[in-house]
């Protein structure tokens, strides 16, 4: 008994020593020596290889997967530290999961994530590490780059993201199709009724005129068919309702996606298929047309059996729009996660990444035929293929860019929007109706 | 005894009756987000069970949670029962027809989906270009409005016959032989030896699988998410499951995510209730 006691008498006495040993452990230092003190501890921790985790849109058939495989690579080789990436494709499903991650505490070390209001919760909630913040420690942090165009959030017009590539969005063709159809490839001047004869002539030879899954993928569509009934200067504002100036392009530009298919002109299967399913078409030489972003051209280089058969081009305009007038921007850029960043083992290694994947040559390489945030004039690429000519030839001659209205939609909101988009085309809803049922859901 | 069953009575306490008891305080909160801190409660406090009534998407998602529960019963276990039944009749191969119609359990129900979906794709998919071979001009459409409930089921019911036909067929060999040796003897053909022997000596067993599969298929969710991810077509073929899993992550609605939960809860426990006492077991 003698000894249960004494044994209970020592336990208790180091677990009071363990307790009073962590309160003063934890005793609040001064500012500066806490400062100091976790500079020291980065420095030191820092010299460790250490994994950090990754999530990009640079995944499944991303057209810079490759490239961006090869930077990943080069990063790892040059600085030991092991890159664990979990990237995937940029859709809503990928968008909510992402900020089910942060939610949960699963958060990425660095994320390549849009800088539109998607990430205003991020910045919010104090998720993510402002630019500004990262340069008091790393001066050189994006020291390349034009600050005002890095895409500062909306939530207080301070940078959080640092860009690789802007983007575009275009209309690809297969100009192998056209010509069996006597289509001309659409130029600067080509416009909606022209368009409409032209997929009526595609129609008749059998061939489908237009590439797209409405069911999970309309957004670009969406995009060009209300720019066609509003100006550069407003596009990219969010209606207050149907009813106004802006809510009335939209109904419009929905209405004229109504037409295109009561006419036929997309494939049979829109309202089931998936994008992947629905893009295969104008890689067999079964369909003519596709409107998608810069990040598409991989994708055709790829699939496409000859890489000349394909272009991209300008949408055909309406209204007021000219053609040249383009959808286009910067909207995503590298994210150091505030969990990342107050990690002294992990800090320096996703400043590292962000740095390596954002360099001037790293840039040059993703974004061959798009607009940039490099101070550094981006130098054209060497041995481009007649799709990425025609893509700098379309940029090159573009009159106006107008950032895509989509971004500023919250997330619920706009998956609302675009699930309702095939029952608009379907004649099961009203547009009108599907516009304010979206507007009111608020993020 | 009791200190024994301690650990687990607390482990099932923290990892399903509070999470349970605070979906339920959850459902009645204004959430906008996982991890995100309720933003007070719903105004009126009821607002998500009143939505679920007005709701059109949560109709079609029960009706067809209600249909797949029949269509299990029907196809499951029935196909299951007559798989069974056959492979106790014959001599040879017993152990190659049990290894091969249970092998679909131990494949994931998502890479089911993705071979199914190759299997109904529209554009050059096999049952089409075998159609198109049999002289058929017509390309069809499996996840149309006419098709989707076929395409949905059929992997499902294929998925999970081999699991209740294991089930039977351990049943069928507790069932002594000299029963229906006794039969043979006094004239009983096979039939009549299935209907009056082995169907009500397998009562109890078929009454389990009944269960298993009644409330198993108010949890169906990874095979119709691969194939028919958001309600196609047209918001079709929601299940309570996965409009459930829609709601939560990608409408970030969580609230509401959580009363469809309660209901499904409601309904398992209902339903698991009804079953139990309809196919209820009999001592022999």
């Amino acid at each position: 008994m003698k000894i249960k006691k004494a044994a209970a008498l020592v336990l208790a006495v180091s677990l009071c020593g363990t307790m009073f040993g962590c309160q003063n452990s934890s005793q609040p230092a001064a500012s500066s020596q806490a400062a100091s003190a976790q500079s020291a501890q980065v420095s030191s921790a820092a010299a460790q290889p250490v994994e950090i985790t990754v999530v990009t849109s640079y995944g499944g058939d991303d057209g810079n997967r490759g490239n961006y495989e090869a930077a990943v690579k080069d990063y790892e080789k040059a600085t030991g530290n092991t890159v664990k990436d979990a990237s995937g494709t940029s859709n809503e499903e990928w968008k909510a999961k992402i900020m089910a991650d942060f939610e949960t505490g699963a958060e990425p070390d660095v994320l390549f994530y849009f800088n539109g209001v998607d990430s205003n919760k991020l910045v919010q909630g104090g998720k993510v590490v402002g630019v500004d913040e990262i340069r008091q420690t790393y001066p050189e942090y994006a020291g390349n780059m034009k600050d005002e165009l890095l895409g500062a959030s909306p939530v207080d017009g301070k940078n959080y993201s640092v860009p690789v590539n802007g983007y575009w969005e275009g209309l690809y063709v297969n100009k192998k199709v056209l010509s069996d159809c006597g289509v001309s490839v659409p130029d600067s001047n080509y416009t909606w009724d022209q368009f409409l004869k032209d997929c009526e002539a595609i129609k008749a030879k059998g061939y489908t005129p237009i590439a797209c899954s409405l069911q999970e993928v309309p957004h670009y569509w969406f995009e060009y068919t209300i720019f066609n009934h509003d100006t550069i200067a407003t596009h990219a504002k969010v209606p207050a309702s149907s009813t106004d100036e802006r809510g009335k392009a939209w109904v419009d530009g929905m209405n004229d996606m109504k037409t295109l298919y009561e006419k036929g002109y997309f494939p049979k299967n829109t309202l089931t298929a998936t994008d992947a399913e629905t893009f295969q078409l104008m890689a067999d030489d079964k369909a003519a047309f596709a409107i998608d972003g810069s990040w598409k051209i991989g994708w055709f280089q790829q699939n496409a059996k000859d890489i000349k058969d394909f272009a991209v081009t300008y949408v055909p305009a309406e209204n007021e729009r000219k053609a040249t007038d383009l959808i286009g921007g910067i909207s995503m850029g590298y994210y150091i996660t505030k969990k990342a960043w107050s990690d002294p083992a992990k800090q320096k290694a996703c400043v590292q990444f962000v740095e390596a994947m954002t360099a001037d040559d790293v840039v040059a390489k993703f974004g061959a035929t798009n607009v940039t945030a490099l101070k550094k004039p981006m130098p054209t690429p060497d041995g481009a293929d007649a799709l990425v000519q025609s893509a700098l030839q379309m940029v090159n001659g573009k009159t106006g860019l107008a950032p895509a209205a989509q971004d500023n939609l919250n997330q619920a909101a706009r998956t609302a929007l675009f699930a309702g988009i095939k029952d608009i085309v379907a004649g099961k809803q009203d547009a009108g109706k599907v516009i304010d049922q979206s507007l009111a859901i608020k993020g | 005894m009791v200190i024994f069953l301690v650990p687990a009575f607390l482990f099932m306490g923290l990892f399903l009756y509070y999470p349970f008891v605070m979906n339920v305080y959850n459902s009645f909160c204004s959430i906008d987000g996982l991890g995100t801190a309720a933003a007070g409660m719903n105004q009126p406090w009821y607002e998500n069970y009143k939505k679920l009534f007005q709701d059109p998407m949560m109709a079609t998602a029960v009706k067809n949670t209600l249909l797949l529960m029949v269509l299990t019963i029907i196809f499951q276990v029935g196909v299951a029962l007559l798989l069974a039944l056959m492979v106790d009749h014959i001599r040879a191969g017993t152990q190659f027809f049990r290894t091969v119609y249970f092998f679909p359990i131990v494949i994931s129900a998502t890479a089911l989906g993705l071979l199914f979906n190759l299997i109904f794709l529209y554009d050059g998919g096999m049952v089409n270009q075998l159609l198109q071979m049999l002289g058929s001009t017509e390309v069809i459409d499996w996840k149309d409005e006419t098709h989707f409930l076929f395409t949905m089921t059929l992997p499902v019911m294929w998925q999970y016959v081999g699991f209740y036909f294991v089930i039977l067929v351990t049943g069928l060999n507790n069932i002594s032989e000299e029963l229906y040796e006794a039969a043979e003897i006094d004239g009983a053909g096979k039939l009549q030896q299935v209907r009056y022997i082995t169907l009500p000596l397998l009562h109890n067993v078929l009454c389990t699988c009944l269960i298993l599969a009644i409330t198993g298929a108010l949890k169906v969710f990874d095979l119709p998410w691969v194939m028919m991810g958001e309600g196609i077509p047209m918001n079709l073929s929601w299940l309570t499951g996965t409009y459930m899993y829609h709601q939560t992550f990608t409408m970030g609605d969580v609230d509401y995510g959580s009363a469809i939960a309660i209901v499904i809860v409601v309904l398992g426990v209902v339903i698991a209730q009804a079953a139990n006492k309809i196919f209820k077991e009999k001592d022999y």
